[in-house]
């Protein structure tokens, strides 16, 4: 077993899994990888499995949050010291993820966060979606105090602290951002470091254009409710 | 026959139907009260509703049984709230279960094939 695991969610993905799967362990060789297949009704599981990761297989679909929440509760019963977040459609180059986790490992930061924005990557997106990521962006520094740029980026690695208060409490949609209000509210610290990011490979994101509306509301609310959470909520670690 | 003698009976009807589903276990205590509760103001405010026009008179309120229907609707705003606070509770609670149940199963999956290789192994030799 490796101090660090990856956690994949998927949800029918039988045709690609393990490609993200060889792409991932040919770049950091010394991590084990979960896939956790979301309600898949294909061949998700045993494609994942014959790739050489483990694979937790929920019965119904939990949604992104719900998926990736057993991720961290596996890690977190199994003692990971190191969990990692990558997008499976491309848009995450996995040759970064050895430098992400040496950044965590040097205890830079509870959360070590990919970012396209911290340097001119060759990243690029529409206005509308840049003005969205900048009230995003604005809103947090409000709450944390300090400036993270790429406040929607699921490229992360997080530390033992952490993913025992994921194991606790996760947001079931739209994750990202809300996230990193809690980690502050936990007195948990955010490291930011650039990495390249590519268009999107395969299928859409999933934040469309009717969703958009949707997705600032829902998670400007979160921000402001962590900011209202102060004094903690029952049943949440201490950490 | 007036408005406070229908609503009079509606109570008497819903308190009955309420009770009934308490008794044959179809609906558990805990999320009754609230229905109980409504049932019995409107019974006792429909009954005595002279009681209604002093309140009536302080709210400003033209016609009196119209308060009646808005501590109605106060009630059902109440249950309305206290269903979602249960609904929520219920999600994450069913999220959990889903959880636990996947790692169950892929602890289990292990498990199996462990045994599976020695139980070859032991046939082997």
């Amino acid at each position: 077993m490796n101090d660090a695991l990856v956690i994949i969610p998927a949800l029918n993905e039988e045709r690609s899994v393990a490609d993200v799967i060889r792409s991932i362990f040919s770049s950091a060789p010394n991590v084990d990888i979960v896939v956790i297949s979301d309600g898949s009704t294909d061949n998700t599981a045993n494609v994942a499995r014959n790739a050489g990761a483990q694979v937790i297989e929920l019965p119904v679909n939990l949604g992104i949050g719900g998926a990736m929440q057993t991720g961290y509760r596996y890690a977190f019963d199994k003692r990971y010291h190191f969990a990692v977040q990558i997008d499976a459609d491309g848009q995450h180059d996995p040759a970064d993820l050895p430098r992400l986790l040496d950044e965590a490992r040097q205890h830079h930061g509870d959360m070590v966060l990919g970012s396209r924005y911290v340097q001119k990557t060759a990243y690029r997106s529409s206005r509308s979606r840049r003005a969205g990521m900048i009230l995003l962006a604005t809103l947090v520094r409000m709450a944390v105090g300090y400036p993270i740029h790429d406040t929607t980026s699921g490229y992360r690695v997080v530390n033992d602290r952490v993913i025992r208060l994921f194991s606790e409490y996760y947001p079931i949609d739209y994750p990202e951002v809300e996230v990193l209000v809690l980690l502050h509210r936990h007195k948990l610290t955010i490291h930011e470091i650039p990495v390249e990011m590519k268009e999107r490979q395969a299928g859409v994101s999933s934040i469309t254009m009717f969703k958009s509306g949707y997705y600032m509301l829902k998670v400007s609310l979160a921000i402001l409710l962590e900011i209202l959470r102060k004094s903690g909520v029952k049943g949440e670690a201490r950490s | 026959m007036n408005v406070f003698v229908i609503v009079a009976i509606f109570a008497i009807v819903f308190l009955v139907a309420v009770i009934d589903l308490m008794r044959r276990r179809v609906l558990m205590e805990q999320y009754s009260l609230f229905w109980l509760g409504m049932g019995l103001v409107l019974l006792i405010l429909s009954i005595f509703h002279q009681w209604l026009n002093p309140l009536a008179d302080v709210l400003k309120i033209a016609y009196p049984p119209s308060l009646l229907f808005l501590i109605g609707f106060l009630f059902l705003f109440g249950i309305m709230l206290h269903l979602t606070v249960v609904l929520s509770r219920l999600t994450m609670r069913s999220i959990r279960l889903v959880q636990e149940l996947g790692m169950v199963k892929a602890e289990l999956k292990i498990l199996q094939t462990e045994h599976e290789l020695t139980e070859g192994d032991r046939h082997v030799n």
